[in-house]
């Protein structure tokens, strides 16, 4: 109930969130007339505590048109047809709720009787939820049902790790607690962006404040193969080849290493708070102490080596010094001591390494010329502030106002280490990481807790942050893979949180399902796989082979939205009340990704503005009834006691108020029950138990923040606090655990991640990165010159996810930008190739075809082909008939694509192809919606 | 005097369509009617290349060339700036269509909804608006100004009064308001900016200004 009162004709405006996209959540209302959603508008009572003033973005005014599509699966669905394919029609049958979940719940009811895992030590139960997280914003108390069920197999993904900043997830966590990373737009002067779209997919605050800094003169110089909506608002556009950009920025290293005046960077900062004063010896270990093992510097004051966290030093930086005796701690322990050994600090190991490196040498290989990656470098250096201090808070904090932003296809596969590496290093140089104008990151994952990730920073080995990889000991390796994307056994870095599964290499799993390597097993197939606000088949590279894979899962229950790909293959369809139907409520504020920094933080309620359409139910309410139909319900409500997914219901604030708003776990609560819990709960946290806010009044205010410090979206204060070094540039960690990864697969006669391998590197060399691209070419029985395009992807605001394909306004206000829904190319390159605007065409690889019409522009390179968003559906309704193409149509996802993969399990959008006109295929009739689909009631 | 003017801040602008959906919601158009859009512009040639997004729509000009034509007096002027569309007086001849340099004006002559021949329930919602064999345009949103005036608000500063797009812009490029007001935050932008007008030449002197710091796109 709204606080508002009932009147014969009543318009109210409902507080709600939208999490569609990673970059939320943000607010907005609904407009609802007489129990019907008209409309949204934006809740300009946030205006001042929400970054963008309470507006949503243009996605979220689709959600009355997602609400009343007439395409809904509006009724519990059963499978009558036992083949799966795409050519086979699944038969679907409206049942009743209390019929599928019988027929769901026998299934989870048996595997329980037989453990959990099945012979192969695999979970028996796999899950797949799409787009970085957000489903679980929209999913009720079901992470409470998971955390009570036991172990599932989170490892069949729908892009994760191909299709997400990956890398920059991975090491810039490792680095600097960032899941992702950002600029402080707030302050920031100067920004060097690598493909990060953030006019398009930042989200509303980072629209916000681009749009303010500009204004204020802020300069971006948007570095990528074609001119997004970013480099249109950019200062300067650089067309730079595909997958060279580490090339760029190494180049860019070494401009401030070998090109600058050494005392324009921020020694001090290098010398206290990186591992630049480490000094590195034989083998590329550290020189450690004899008595103690911690790394030595050599203090310039008592031209002597001391451990690292002798007060008083002054570290060198550079020189080579004489050590009396030290250590080594190679791998797998062993330890090797040294007489009267050399060893330099890892600074000047990083000036060794960065010293070929060029503009010269960059230019040949980005198609940039040389003085422009000068001028950029001297620009970045000029903008750094290196020195000068601001006040935040009443805290006086460096001010280094110049940041470098990468986007995907940069920060995932092949090269993305090489560059997240220089991206954080170019912050380093110049102290410009972690503080006001900097380099930031947003969020931790990986590390608790993830509202607060100074929270998250613990006193680790070596003076760096704690981080826990997954074992590459002999004893502890995980020989045997726990999931079936085997990421504890292939990527340490990724370690083993609740997110790593699903962050590890999700393609290996449907891979692996088809065709598994040399010397490893096939994994066996989850007996049930349930499937939320994810279409792998679409989402996912080469469609129709992952399609393939995918009806050969035994049994599918998918909640579903409409007929799509994915639960094409289903056996059972849930319909889950979707965004404006159904209650959860969710952190805001604080920071955390894509880049929402606030001034404030809490929590807001989304809250049903309609009736659920037909028989859609609320997913607090289906995972109660998993739960109790399951014999889990004391586990499943331990666990929402607990927190699963949001604040613990029992707490105690800083000054010794407590508060217990824990439901009983013996029964079986309804949805707003479990809700005011919540709410309740989720406040008193918030206020140490002062003010504590119920379900009723969320209905009303939507949401509820408190301060939240801008000095608290600065991570190098803590470190300091705790003394604690940024483990950078050398990467000793990394050299160690790829040595023993290394040994651990020799010894089970594994060869097949060799050249991931080579990624482990202490000070990342450049390699060929485009040639991988090359070599796939030639391993899929192609000739590189019949393929002269690189094919990428980009994204507009109206398509950043998956979910807006089936909403009609979505495609009619997007057809206002240029290259929607059409295959993206060089003015020139078309008419060489007589294309004229609109002609269909046809962009091939060796995997597959898709086709399109061409949209000729100048901003594009001539080599490179752009084919924006993940279309190219046959079963969605209205997505269907669009005829879009897909760059997942012609990404392979077969043997090659191991090749393709680097040392994090991460790919990227790119692929080799050739384009040639074609006729028109023929048109998709208008399929109505059918009458079952429109919720026959049970 | 009023003077109401829309001032799109070209330098904030992303090309997102924010304004463009919110407006459609907002007043119910049918599927293709775009009161408010935001064009996609090129310009140059490779590899010096640019992009600029610029929201549009009707300019509620001084001199209304849709007005000039109108056969019936449905198109008119208020002494505020705002042209208007008396509905019942238009017989859908659609001169004004061809009249209007900024192809602003919309007519449709067949029920349609967004999911084709049915209408979704907010659809249905709308039944009572006018919007087939007339012809259509961005109002500024003139019932949320005459209401918000009643009310005491003023239009372009209280969101109840001020015209949806400008509302729902996410970057702020977007703004309204008098023009005759000196100290009204348009005429503050416009005093404190290089501006330009589209189609400037023309003489239809547009109540829609653009704040750009290069050359005008068009």
């Amino acid at each position: 109930m709204s606080g508002a009162t009932t009147t014969a004709s009543e318009t109210r405006q409902v507080p709600t969130y939208c999490y569609n996209c990673v970059a939320g959540p943000d607010l907005l209302k609904v407009s609802v007339h007489d129990g019907v959603a008209t409309h949204v508008v934006p809740d300009h009572g946030a205006t001042d505590v929400h970054p963008a003033h309470g507006r949503p973005c243009v996605k979220a005014y689709g959600l009355v048109q997602k609400t009343y599509n007439p395409h809904r699966v509006l009724t519990p669905m059963k499978r009558t047809n036992p083949r799966k394919g795409r050519d086979e029609d699944p038969g679907f049958v409206p049942i009743s709720w209390d019929e599928a979940l019988d027929i769901v719940c026998a299934k989870l009811v048996d595997i329980r009787a037989r453990g959990l895992l099945d012979e192969e030590g695999l979970p028996r139960v796999a899950a797949t939820f799409g787009h970085g997280g957000t489903p679980a914003h929209y999913m009720g108390t079901l992470p409470a049902f998971l955390s009570a069920w036991g172990p599932i197999d989170y490892s069949f993904g729908s892009g994760q790790g191909v299709k997400c900043v990956h890398s920059e997830h991975l090491y810039g966590e490792f680095w600097h607690r960032a899941f992702t990373v950002c600029a402080d737009t707030v302050a920031t002067r100067y920004i060097v962006s690598f493909g990060s779209n953030v006019e398009v997919t930042g989200g509303v605050c980072a629209v916000r404040r681009h749009a303010d800094a500009r204004l204020r003169g802020i300069k971006r110089v948007q570095i990528e193969p074609h001119l997004s909506p970013t480099a249109a608002c950019s200062a300067e556009w650089v067309p730079i080849k595909p997958k060279t950009d580490a090339a760029f920025m190494l180049a860019m290293v070494h401009v401030l290493l070998h090109e600058a005046q050494r005392e324009r960077l921020d020694l001090p900062f290098l010398r206290d708070r990186t591992a630049s004063p480490y000094l590195v010896g034989p083998g590329g270990w550290y020189l450690r102490d004899p008595a103690c093992g911690k790394p030595l510097l050599w203090d310039e004051r008592t031209a002597a080596a001391v451990p690292f966290d002798t007060p008083g030093t002054v570290p060198a930086l550079e020189g080579r010094y004489t050590l009396a005796e030290a250590v080594t701690h190679g791998p797998d322990g062993e330890k090797t001591h040294h007489n009267r050994v050399e060893g330099q600090p890892a600074f000047g190991e990083m000036v060794d390494a960065m010293r070929s490196y060029t503009p010269e040498w960059a230019a040949a290989i980005c198609d940039v010329p040389a003085a422009t990656i000068r001028r950029v470098t001297l620009g970045y250096l000029d903008n750094a502030c290196v020195g000068e201090t601001t006040v935040v808070n009443g805290k006086t904090l460096p001010l280094r106002p110049v940041a470098v932003t990468l986007g995907k296809t940069v920060n995932n596969g092949w090269g993305a280490f090489e560059c997240v590496w220089a991206r954080t290093v170019l912050a380093t140089l110049v102290g410009a990481l972690e503080v006001p104008g900097g380099t930031l990151g947003t969020t931790v994952r990986l590390n608790k807790p993830h509202e607060n990730r100074l929270l998250s920073v613990k006193p680790g080995d070596d003076g760096f942050l704690a981080t826990r990889f997954n074992p590459t000991d002999r004893e502890h390796w995980a020989r045997r893979p726990t999931g079936r994307n085997a990421h504890k056994t292939l990527i340490p870095i990724v370690g083993n949180s609740p997110w790593s599964q699903a962050l590890g290499p999700t393609h290996l799993a449907w891979m692996f399902l088809r065709e598994a390597p040399p010397d490893w097993p096939k994994p066996t197939h989850p007996e049930i796989w349930f499937a939320f606000r994810t279409n792998p088949s679409i989402s996912f590279w080469e469609s129709a082979q992952l399609t393939a894979t995918m009806a050969t899962m035994p049994f599918v229950v998918c909640f579903a939205y409409t007929m799509d790909e994915t639960n094409h293959m289903a056996d059972v369809l849930l319909p889950d009340a979707t965004d404006l139907e159904s209650t959860q409520l969710t952190r805001v504020g604080g920071t955390k990704f894509v880049e929402q920094h606030w001034h404030h933080q809490g929590v807001a309620l989304r809250q049903p503005a309609v009736a659920p359409q037909g028989e859609a139910r609320d997913f607090t309410w289906i995972s109660a009834e998993l739960a109790r139909r399951c014999g889990l319900i004391e586990p499943y409500t331990a666990a929402i006691n607990r927190g699963a997914g949001f604040s613990a219901l029992k707490g105690e604030g800083a000054d010794g108020a407590t508060w217990d708003f824990s439901l009983r776990p013996d029964q079986v609560h309804d949805v707003d029950t479990v809700w005011d819990a919540v709410c309740k709960a989720s406040t008193a946290e918030l206020t140490g138990g002062r003010d504590v806010k119920d379900l009723a009044w969320f209905k009303e205010h939507g949401w509820f923040v408190v301060p939240f410090e801008r000095a608290d979206w600065y991570l190098t204060p803590t470190m300091q606090a705790k003394g604690l070094r940024y483990e950078l540039p050398y990467q000793e960690r990394l050299l160690r655990t790829g040595i023993e990864l290394g040994r651990r697969l020799h010894e089970e006669g594994i060869h097949w991640w060799d050249t991931q391998l080579t990624e482990y590197q202490a000070i990342p060399q450049w390699h060929d990165v485009p040639a991988h691209w090359d070599r796939a070419v030639e391993a899929t029985g192609g000739k590189v010159a019949d393929y002269p395009f690189w094919a990428i992807t980009t994204k507009s605001m109206p398509y950043t996810t998956g979910n807006n394909v089936g909403i009609p306004l979505m495609n009619e206000v997007s057809g206002n930008l240029r290259g929607h829904g059409a295959v993206t190319m060089n003015a020139g390159t078309a008419a060489r190739l007589g294309i004229q605007p609109g002609d269909w065409v046809e962009v091939r690889s060796t995997s597959g075809a898709t086709v399109g019409r061409a949209a000729p522009i100048q901003g594009c390179r001539p080599d490179t082909i752009v084919i924006p968003g993940q279309y190219a559906h046959w079963k969605t309704p209205v997505a269907r008939e669009l005829q879009f193409p897909s760059l997942n149509a012609i990404a392979p996802l077969r043997a090659v694509s191991l090749a393709l993969t680097d040392a994090t399990g991460s790919g990227a959008d790119v692929v080799r192809v050739q384009v040639r006109k074609v006729d028109p295929p023929a048109p998709v009739p208008h399929a109505a919606a059918t009458a079952v689909a429109q919720g026959a009631t049970a | 005097m009023t003077r109401y003017v829309m001032v799109a801040d070209l330098r904030r602008c992303v090309g997102c369509q924010t304004c463009t959906a919110a407006c459609k919601e907002a007043n119910g158009t049918p599927p293709g009617v775009q009161w408010r859009r935001v064009l996609d512009l090129e310009a140059g040639e490779y590899p010096d290349v640019s992009r600029v997004f610029v929201p549009t729509g009707c300019q509620h000009c001084d001199e209304p060339p849709c007005m000039e034509v109108c056969p019936t007096t449905a198109t008119g002027k208020r002494d505020d700036g705002i042209v208007t569309i008396d509905y019942d007086l238009c017989i859908g001849c659609a001169y004004c269509i061809m009249a209007c340099p900024y192809e602003a004006r919309y007519k449709v002559d067949e029920r349609r909804f967004a999911f084709g021949a049915a209408p979704t329930p907010a659809e249905r919602a709308r039944t009572a608006q006018p919007i087939v064999d007339v012809v259509t345009k961005c109002t500024f949103c003139v019932d949320r100004i005459d209401a918000g005036l009643a009310k005491g608000l003023v239009p372009g500063k209280d969101p109840e009064a001020t015209p949806v797009c400008v509302q729902s812009c996410i970057s702020g490029a977007m703004r309204f308001g008098d023009i005759d007001d000196p100290q009204s935050g348009v005429s503050q932008l416009l005093a404190e900016n290089r501006w330009f007008r589209m189609h400037e030449s023309e003489g239809t002197g547009p109540g829609f200004y653009y704040l750009w710091d290069k050359e005008a796109p068009l």
